[in-house]
């Protein structure tokens, strides 16, 4: 027995072992971890604490395990080597052995570098392994690290490990298992097994060493949560296999949770089957509720009873005494809560009874009311038979008196009653009346029930008095039609037959009447427009039927409250076959809503292609707004089966719904640009020898992707000057407005604000002028490129000694005459410029004095009438000398003059201002460097527009990259943040950087191809690429390099 | 050799702010190799050094000057006769530089041009890798001459932790775990078996954690 703990007496008992993990919270909340605890309580034998796992700064594992201890669930605490050195480890296991802690698991600890804290200081001290050794000897041998004795109570703490079969080299794994078992482990966890195959072959090794016999070891599992975290398990964790069937099963399955319970209990029940696997390490961190759950279907519920858990703070007498205190505590307050609950339920039987009594009077009393009730329904029963008596007598005797009546005074009575009745019928109305208000007061009728019972009843008995005439009349009588049918009055109907029969004068007031009464009727039914109806009509035929009038007016004000009263309800109603409008819009917004939302339906459909669901939408949107332009437009293109232009419907501005009415034509061809001829019948026009195209098949030819521009080069034939041509590049490609139709500007373009500078080198009409655009380069579809970029041949004032042969081949016969040499790239090769470089006077070099390099370069500018580039040898202080005595010689002629570096850019730039040249300002390879030398010179006086800038370059495969995205950065500063500063245009002197790689000097060779064309395509490449980062004058060497470059500018733009 | 690189310039342009006369002096040594310290990064320094200081619209000398070396005090003791001419001196070599010149000139007011960082080997041009911690207690040896100090992560002693996957280190993709390299070697020299030994828990005295560091060869000694 190492130290007595309940996991070792569980695994030294032959019992499957499973134990558990808890993670301390990130905060000093000790419920977090009361509460994992009591999770995990009695469903593992031991629970593992963590020490800030991932290297996240958590509570301690020692402060965490001593809350699980106290919650009687047994930790096992972690330790890493990361945190500590080797005198805080051995304070911290001294501490957490006197506080009961007995379990201890030496890890290394993951980096620093995964957690919260990434800059800290790792520490190291020891390894995992050592620290099993240390910790050993502390137990067994009694001894701190340095050899020192523990004198008294050693740690007792039984020991566990990590091992990873998982991890690389798979030999090794089991080995270094070995390790730390000799060093001192007594049980091992193992990382996550998801691939029970490696693990079985790791066991198996493992076995072969006979380690499952010196320790214990245990399988360590974890319920994926859901597949997002099976895929980064498998993805980030490092040491992690998780397996294709794994995401599969968690992919399948409908709960997820549940399949990732189920899959920890099958592997649970797989690696108990391996020889030598004494237990399960459930790991289910920040799911802990998931443990019971696992446990429970891997049937290892049935966990031993704990033995050797003793919280050390609070010792076991103080718990006896505790449990007991509580116990009576516990007991008192039962005691007192029956009690109380019996004087409760008395309290609540007195006053059940009590409510009884109260019910039971109450009840008889209602019997009483009930009665009397009864009784006076009774009289008021025998009242209205008493007053319908009377009606009906008064009905009688008014029938009587109308028999004998004219039909003048029946006339009369129709069409003013009141007035004009006689006496004796006024006598009826009267009794009717007074009846009628009994009636209303028996009924308990309100004024509204009432008028309307009242005219209903006045109709009626007018409607009894035409009758009556009409059955005076000569004719058969029917019952006017009536849509009356209260059930108080028969209903009279009368024949068509009669109206027509009828003379006019006697039907008209019977009509009025009537409609009087359907008017009456349908105001009582709250059907006003019907009664206004009715009413009018009324009037029509009898223009002064009071009855009509009031009835009339009495509906238009019903209507117009109504009306005002459900104006909102009206709104709705307008837009009907919508869904309801919310509450916070207005109807009349959602309508509009809706309208947008149909057209935008619409021209969805009109995309799609169908026409007849694009109808649809639009003739709903056009219900709603007939006039509404963009779906009647949408309507018509649907009509027309018309495509593609989408108007912007959410913006709702006209302008975009401008329809665009042609159909682009399918059958346009896709792209002409990808194929390029080479075309021979347009040479570039610089080309001052006719071409021979004498077309070698390039080797790589056949490997190049076939859409791109191939540019046929041919190796020089024969003596070499005649084979400079270079085929053009296709330019007949639609302009990019064709190509990107339909797809609105604002996507492909991105035009600048700023505008780089114009600067001029020469004189008269061979002066060119570089810069001046407000793009980027060869962006011509975003800004204004007026001048295109140029290219200039390079000079030197003495034989080169170092160019290759095949450089040098093309001026071998003015090679020892810079002005010859220059007037034969004047005429022979179309030079725009040249560069004449001083080389030659360079103090570290030849040294050649100022005034012979003046001399040699005077006569270069006097022999050509191109632009002219001064370049120094790069001493700032021999620079200024030579360029000064050279300017002092060439009077009017408009030469560019450089390097000005920071170093002499006063005595130079103030020469150039002098002359007004343009100068080269040379900075080594940094945005803001340039940006300060252009800002030096321009606090001189010399303007920007005079500017050139050099910020240094680099051949492809010496820099290329840096350089690019240097001039890369100039030139957006220069063109989207207006940093005028960075606005001159660059020079880029690449020809001498290129020729002194050592690629360009290498002879011909089978690897690496011809030493010319080599050469060649460096120079090209590396100018077209500064071109494209935003040079506008390359300096370059070779003829054919720069026939191919010109024809790439010639090509792009 | 010791591997630094330059401090970056706004860095040395406050370091710089208020000198008015300045000495950089570069390294022959292993700074130079390095393309950290030598000629021609003394130019460039002075260079953009100027071009900042008029950027902010200060006054500097600058002058250049590159020694041989400057751990050893024949090349540095001369800086002591220079020292009225400036108001500061910008070393470029590595700390040891700095250091020796501190010590040996007083009245030379020195600061670093570079950041010191590690001892390594040029793999490539542009390239250079840590090899080596200056540990003091070397176990090559053992490690088929691999370094598990330097070249560790977490310095282990014993074997590949659990990160190690693919022959990469788990803090990052681009760096190679060395125990399996050094497990690799071993393999190959059919000395695998001496990885089942356990290796002891190091004393870190020798490593610097026992004070600087000295060392002293008496048949030398003047």
């Amino acid at each position: 027995m190492m130290a007595g703990s309940n996991l070792e007496n569980v695994l030294r008992s032959g019992t499957f072992a499973v134990t558990g993990e808890l993670g301390p919270p990130k905060s000093g909340d000790m419920e977090v971890v009361r509460k994992k605890a009591r999770i995990l309580k009695g469903h593992v034998d031991a629970v593992n604490i963590t020490d800030c796992q991932t290297a996240i700064v958590r509570m301690s594992s020692l402060t965490a395990g001593l809350i699980a201890l106290s919650e009687g669930v047994e930790p096992v605490m972690q330790m890493t080597c990361r945190d500590r050195n080797r005198i805080g480890m051995q304070a911290d296991i001294l501490g957490a052995s006197a506080l009961g802690i007995k379990n201890l698991l030496c890890l290394t600890g993951d980096h620093q570098k995964f957690g919260n804290h990434p800059q800290s200081k790792g520490v190291f001290d020891m390894d995992s392994i050592q620290l099993l050794q240390m910790v050993k000897g502390m137990r067994d041998d009694k001894k701190f690290q340095c050899g020192e004795d523990i004198k008294k109570a050693e740690p007792r703490l039984f020991l566990g490990c990590a091992a990873n079969p998982f991890a690389d080299p798979f030999e090794f794994r089991p080995v270094r298992l070995a390790k730390k078992v000799e060093a001192g482990a007594d049980f091992v966890q193992t990382q996550i097994i998801y691939n029970i195959e490696k693990f079985r072959k790791f066991m198996e090794i493992v076995r072969d060493l006979g380690l499952h016999e010196r320790c214990f070891i245990l399988a360590g599992v974890t319920p994926p949560k859901s597949l997002g975290m099976a895929r980064y398990m498998k993805k980030f964790v490092p040491g992690l296999d998780v397996t294709d069937e794994v995401i599969q099963r968690l992919s399948d399955a409908k709960d997820q949770k549940e399949e990732g319970i189920d899959i920890c209990v099958d592997i649970i029940n797989q690696v108990r089957e391996i020889p030598g696997v004494s237990g399960v390490h459930v790991m289910a961190i920040e799911w802990e509720e998931a443990v019971p759950e696992i446990v429970k279907r891997a049937g290892l519920s049935d966990r031993p009873e704990p033995t050797g858990i003793e919280p050390v703070l609070t010792s076991t007498g103080a718990i006896e005494e505790a449990v007991d205190k509580a116990r009576q505590e516990a007991k008192i307050e039962l005691e007192g809560q029956l009690k109380k609950a019996k004087a409760e339920a008395q309290a609540t039987r007195d006053l059940l009874a009590k409510e009884k009594e109260k019910v039971a009077s109450e009840i008889s009393g209602l019997k009483k009311q009930i009665e009397e009730a009864k009784n006076m329904v009774s009289r008021k029963e025998a009242e209205i038979r008493k007053l319908t008596e009377e009606l009906k007598k008064a009905k009688e005797s008014m029938d009587e008196s109308q028999a004998v009546k004219p039909t003048v005074q029946a006339k009369e009575a129709a069409v003013g009653v009141s007035p004009l009745l006689s006496a004796r019928e006024q006598q009826v109305l009267n009794s009717l009346n007074k009846g009628l208000a009994a009636l209303k007061e028996v009924l308990g009728l309100d004024d509204a029930q009432f008028e309307a019972m009242r005219r209903f009843l006045e109709a009626e008995f007018m409607l009894q008095l035409g009758t009556a005439v009409v059955q005076a009349g000569p004719l058969e009588t029917a019952k006017a039609e009536s849509e009356v049918s209260r059930p108080v009055v028969e209903t009279p109907t009368v024949e068509p037959a009669m109206e027509v029969s009828e003379d006019k004068r006697t039907e008209r007031p019977k009509e009025v009447v009537n409609l009087v009464a359907k008017g009456n009727v349908a105001l009582h039914n709250k059907d006003y427009p019907k009664a206004v109806e009715a009413f009018k009509k009324a009037l029509e035929i009898a223009s002064d039927d009071e009855k009509a009038k009031e009835g009339l007016e009495q509906a238009r004000e019903a209507l117009a409250k109504e009306k005002e009263a459900a104006d909102k309800a009206v709104k709705v109603k307008e837009v009907e076959g919508l869904p309801p409008c919310p509450e916070e819009l207005d109807p009349e917004e959602w309508k509009q809503k809706w309208i947008v939302r149909f057209t935008a339906r619409g021209n969805v459909a009109l995309m799609k292609g169908d026409y007849e669901a694009a109808k649809r939408e639009f003739q709903k949107a056009l219900e709603l707004d007939p006039d509404y332009e963009k779906a009647k437009d949408g309507l018509r293109r649907a009509e027309n089966q018309e495509d593609i232009f989408v108007p912007d419907v959410e913006l709702g501005q006209e302008a975009v719904a401008a329809p665009k009415a042609e159909k682009a034509p399918e059958s346009q061809k896709p792209e002409p640009a990808a194929e390029v001829k080479p075309e021979e019948e347009t040479p570039p026009e610089e080309e001052a020898v006719p071409a021979e195209e004498e077309k070698e098949e390039v080797a790589e030819k056949p490997a190049a992707p076939q859409p791109k521009p191939k540019v046929e080069i041919s190796a020089p034939a024969g003596e070499g000057v005649k084979d400079l041509s270079v085929a053009s590049l296709a330019k007949d490609e639609p302009p990019l407005e064709e190509r990107a139709k339909g797809i609105p500007e604002d996507v492909y373009k991105e035009p600048c604000t700023g505008v780089i500078q114009s600067v001029s080198i020469g004189d008269g009409d061979k002066a060119i002028t570089v810069g001046g655009e407000t793009a980027l380069p060869f962006h011509t579809f975003e800004g204004d490129i007026p001048n295109m970029p140029r290219t200039a041949y390079e000079v030197l004032d003495a034989p080169p000694e170092e160019w290759p042969e095949c450089l040098v081949r093309y001026y071998s016969d003015v090679i020892n005459d810079s002005a010859a040499w220059a007037k034969k790239c004047v005429s022979e090769f179309g030079a725009e410029a040249i560069c004449l470089s001083l080389d030659s006077t360079d103090p570290n070099g030849p040294n050649v004095s100022s005034a012979d390099a003046a001399q040699i370069a005077k006569k270069v500018i006097e022999a050509v009438d191109v632009p002219i580039i001064l370049w120094g040898c790069g001493n700032a202080e021999k620079d200024t000398e030579t360029l000064r005595e050279i300017t002092s010689l060439i009077e009017n002629r408009n030469v560019c003059i450089g390097p000005l570096t920071d170093a002499n850019y006063r005595t130079l730039g103030a020469t150039a201002m002098a002359f007004q040249y343009p100068v080269v300002a040379s900075t080594p390879i940094d945005v803001n460097l340039a940006k300060q030398l252009n800002i030096l010179l321009e606090n001189l006086g010399v303007h920007l527009d005079h500017i050139l800038m050099d910020p240094s370059i680099g051949a492809v495969g010496y820099g290329l990259e840096y350089t690019y995205s240097v001039m890369e950065r100039i030139r957006l500063a220069a063109l989207t943040q207006q940093d005028e500063k960075l606005s001159p245009p660059i020079v880029c002197n690449l020809g001498r950087e290129v020729w002194k790689a050592k690629e360009t000097r290498l002879p011909t060779d089978a690897e690496l191809g011809d030493q010319e064309r080599r050469g060649v395509l460096m120079e090209a490449i590396t100018a077209s690429t500064l071109l494209l980062a935003g040079g506008e004058l390359a300096i370059m060497r070779h003829p054919k390099a720069i026939n191919l470059t010109k024809v790439l500018i010639d090509g792009m733009l | 050799m010791i591997i630094a690189e330059r401090k970056p310039m706004k860095e040395l342009l406050e370091m710089v702010s208020d000198v008015k006369r300045l000495l950089i002096v570069g390294c022959r040594g292993c700074v130079a190799v390095c393309s950290a310290g030598g000629d021609k990064e003394v130019s460039i320094l002075a260079a953009a050094l100027r071009l900042g200081m008029k950027k902010a619209g200060k006054q500097i000398e600058i002058d250049e000057d590159t020694l041989v070396r400057q751990c050893d005090p024949e090349y540095i003791d001369p800086l002591n006769d220079r020292a009225s001419d400036y108001d500061a001196v910008l070393s470029m070599a590595c700390g040891v530089g700095v250091n020796f010149i501190a010590d040996r000139c007083p009245d030379v007011n020195v600061m670093p041009a570079l950041n010191t960082t590690f001892y390594g080997a040029n793999l490539s041009s542009g390239e250079w890798k840590e090899m080596c911690a200056g540990c003091g207690a070397c176990v090559l040896h053992l490690t088929g001459g691999l370094c598990p100090v330097a070249r560790c992560a977490k310095s282990l002693s014993n074997g590949p932790c659990g990160g190690s996957q693919g022959g990469r280190c788990e803090i990052n993709p681009d760096v190679d775990c060395i125990w399996q390299q050094i497990y690799d070697k071993l393999s190959s020299l059919n000395r695998k078996e001496e990885l089942r030994q356990i290796m002891p828990i190091r004393d870190w005295t020798t490593a610097g954690h026992g004070g600087p560091r000295r060392r002293i060869r008496e048949d030398l000694l003047p």
